[in-house]
C-alpha cells in the first residue's frame, strides 16, 4: 500500500543487533524502499527455523548456526550476505568463583588470563569430591561455545569432561548465575556488563582479548529472498550497512543506546549497553561487515575439533554455500559514492589474519590440520 | 505419564492436562520457565514447550545427551511451515494452537516413540562408527605385524587374536596398544 516492500527481520536481545535497530530508527530501510518489521525472538533455534521456512526474511544470527544449518542439510538455503559485528562477547565468572580464583586479575586491557588457575581449582575440587563447575554458552553452534572451549582447553581443561557445559538463552544468563546454577558463561553484550553491574559476576576476558577483531553474528537470510527478490536484498543490505556505519560513529552513541534500551528491544540499562559499545564492538569500520570466508572456515574447524561435524567434510563447499561476500560487496560498492567517506569500500579487501590469544595462526587452507593440532579435542578421522 | 509444560500461558497448560484426562497415573506440571533442578527432580516423560519460549535452545541442546527428553512444541497457527521445520530440526512433534484436546494424547505418544527410535538409531550409528574405527586399527596393526614379523595376513590376525585372548581384552584395544608401542619404539630409535 505504501509502495514499499515488506520484510520481516528477527533479532535476539543483544547489543550486536545494533545495525538492524539503527537502520530502523534512522529511517534507512524506508529510504531504501523497504518497510521492515523487526521481530524480537526468544531463541536461536526458532530464529533458525523461521528463516529456513521464510517466516522471517532474515535475522540477526549466530554465524556458526548458519554454517551448521548447511552442514546438516545441503539443501538448506540460509545465506550470510553480511557480518553484523566483530568482538562484543566475554567470559564472565560468578563473584564466588572469581574469589576462589584468588590471584586471577581481570585486566581487559592486556592479554587474557590463562585458564591454568581455573584448572588447578578444578583439580582441588575434584580431590575434595565436589561436583563439576557449570559453564553456560548460548548455543552449541556459536562463537561463544568455541571461544569458551578454546580458552578452557588452552588452560588444560577438557570442556566435555572437566566442567559441565549447558546452553542458556542470553537474557536468562544473569538470573541463572544469580541463582547459583552457573559458575561462568560466555555470552554477547550487554549481558556480561549486566552481571558485573549487578554484582553477580566478574568479566574475566573479553572476546577482543581472546581474538582481536574476531567474528560473531551475521545477517542470516532465507535463500528465497536472494533468489526471488535480489533488488530487495540489495536494498536491505544497503540499509543495514548504513545502520552499521551510523552505529560505529561515536557521536551517535548516546542515541544508539537509547534505541537499544527502548521498549521491546534489549531490556537492559543504558549503562550496561554502553560498555561494549565504548570499547569492543565494531559494526562497519575495517570492513567488519564483510562475511569472510576465512572466518567461516575457522568456525568449521572448531566444529571438527569438538566433534560436531566429521573431519572429512568439504569445508570450502559449506562456506561457499552460506557466506556470500559477493552480495555484500555489490551492496557496499553501490553505496560508496552516496555517503562519503565512511561508506567507501575498497575494491579489494586483504584477507585478515586469524590468530587467537595463544598466537597460533589459522591457515584457512589447512583448516582440518588446525582442528586436529590441539591436545584437547574430539575430532575423529 | 509425567508431562512438563513450559509456557508462560497457563491456559495452554490446562489444555494439555485436559487432553490427557483418563491416563493413569498422570502428572502434569506447569512452569513458565525452564528450571533445571525442577526438571531433574520431576523427570518428565515428555516436555511440551511454547515455540516462543526462550528455553527452547536449552532443550534443543539436551536432545543428544543422556538426560534429554522428547520435546513437543506448541506453535501458533499464523506461521505455516514453522512446525514442520522444527520437527526436521529435532523437535519430536508439535501441537498447533487451537487443536482439539482429544488429539493431544496421540501426539505425545508419537513424540515419545519417535524420540526413543531416534535415540536407538543414534546409538546404533555410534556403535557402527566405533566398530569401523576398531577395524581400521586392527588392519593397521596387522600390517605392522606382517612387516615386522614377516607374517602373512592370516598369521598376523591369529597372533592379534591370541594376544587379545591371553590378556582378556578386545582385539581393537590390543591393536591400538601395539600401534602405540610401535610408535614409541620408532621415536626412541630416531
Amino acid at each position: 500500500m505504501s509502495g514499499l516492500s515488506d520484510l520481516r527481520l528477527g533479532f535476539i536481545p543483544l547489543t550486536d543487533c545494533a545495525p538492524l535497530i539503527a537502520a530502523q530508527a534512522q529511517g534507512f530501510f524506508e529510504e531504501e524502499g523497504l518497510a521492515v518489521e523487526l521481530v524480537r525472538e526468544a531463541s536461536w533455534a526458532t530464529v533458525r527455523d523461521k528463516v529456513a521456512v521464510g517466516a522471517l526474511d532474515g535475522a540477526h544470527m549466530l554465524a556458526p548456526m548458519a554454517l551448521a544449518t548447511a552442514a546438516e542439510d545441503s539443501r538448506s538455503a540460509v545465506l550470510a550476505p553480511l557480518a553484523l559485528n566483530r568482538n562484543g562477547s566475554a567470559i564472565t565468572v560468578s563473584t564466588a568463583l572469581f574469589e576462589a580464583l584468588d590471584g586471577v586479575t581481570a585486566n581487559l586491557a592486556g592479554p587474557p588470563p590463562s585458564a591454568a588457575r581455573l584448572q588447578a581449582l578444578i583439580a582441588e575440587r575434584r580431590a575434595r569430591g565436589d561436583g563439576p563447575l557449570t559453564f553456560a554458552v548460548v548455543f552449541p553452534h556459536s562463537m561463544h561455545n568455541y571461544l569458551l572451549r578454546y580458552w578452557l582447553a588452552q588452560g588444560g581443561i577438557d570442556p566435555d569432561r572437566d566442567v559441565r557445559l549447558v546452553v542458556i538463552p542470553p537474557p536468562r544468563m544473569v538470573e541463572r548465575m544469580r541463582a547459583g546454577e552457573v559458575d561462568g558463561f560466555c555470552v554477547g553484550a550487554p549481558w556480561n556488563a549486566v552481571a558485573e553491574l549487578e554484582g553477580v559476576g566478574r568479566i574475566l576476558a573479553a572476546s577482543s582479548q581472546l581474538w582481536p577483531g574476531g567474528p560473531d553474528k551475521v545477517l542470516g537470510i532465507s535463500g528465497s529472498l536472494a533468489g526471488q527478490k535480489p533488488d530487495e536484498l540489495r536494498a536491505l543490505l544497503r540499509a543495514i550497512i548504513r545502520g552499521a556505519a551510523w552505529a560505529d560513529a561515536p557521536e551517535n552513541r548516546e542515541a544508539l543506546i537509547a534505541h537499544l534500551a527502548g521498549p521491546g528491544r534489549i531490556e537492559a540499562t543504558p549503562m550496561a549497553i554502553a560498555r561494549a559499545l565504548e570499547h569492543e564492538l565494531v559494526f562497519h569500520r575495517d570492513a567488519a561487515g564483510l562475511p569472510r570466508r576465512e572466518h567461516g572456515l575457522w568456525f568449521l574447524s572448531q566444529m571438527i575439533r569438538w566433534g560436531q561435524i566429521d573431519a572429512d567434510r568439504d569445508l570450502e563447499a559449506i562456506v561457499d554455500q552460506v557466506y556470500r561476500p559477493d552480495l555484500y560487496r555489490d551492496a557496499a560498492l553501490s553505496l560508496g559514492p552516496v555517503l562519503e567517506p565512511t561508506l567507501v569500500f575498497p575494491d579489494a579487501v586483504e584477507p585478515v589474519e586469524a590468530r587467537l590469544f595463544d598466537g597460533v595462526m589459522f591457515d584457512p587452507a589447512a583448516a582440518r590440520a588446525y582442528a586436529e593440532r590441539f591436545a584437547i579435542g574430539r575430532s575423529q578421522n | 505419564m509425567r508431562v512438563l509444560v513450559i509456557d508462560p500461558d497457563q491456559v495452554r497448560a490446562e489444555l494439555v492436562a485436559e487432553g490427557l484426562e483418563g491416563i493413569e497415573p498422570l502428572e502434569v506440571r506447569h512452569s513458565a520457565l525452564y528450571d533445571e533442578a525442577e526438571v531433574l527432580a520431576f523427570a518428565p516423560d515428555v516436555v511440551v514447550i511454547a515455540a516462543e519460549s526462550p528455553d527452547r535452545d536449552t532443550l534443543d541442546s539436551l536432545k543428544e545427551s543422556s538426560h534429554g527428553h522428547p520435546v513437543v512444541m506448541f506453535v501458533d497457527r499464523s506461521e505455516p511451515g514453522l512446525a514442520e521445520q522444527a520437527v526436521r530440526a529435532g523437535v519430536a512433534a508439535y501441537v498447533v494452537d487451537g487443536l482439539a484436546p482429544n488429539r493431544i494424547r496421540s501426539i505425545l505418544d508419537v513424540a515419545m516413540s519417535r524420540f526413543a527410535l531416534t535415540r536407538q538409531l543414534r546409538s546404533d550409528l555410534a556403535r557402527a562408527k566405533a566398530d569401523l574405527e576398531s577395524r581400521k586399527v586392527v588392519d593397521r596393526a596387522k600390517g605392522l605385524l606382517m612387516k615386522e614379523r614377516g607374517l602373512d595376513e592370516d598369521g598376523a590376525y591369529r597372533l592379534l587374536r591370541k594376544l587379545a585372548m591371553d590378556r582378556g581384552k578386545p582385539i581393537g584395544v590390543i591393536a591400538a596398544d601395539l600401534l602405540a608401542f610401535a610408535g614409541v619404539l620408532k621415536g626412541d630409535a630416531s
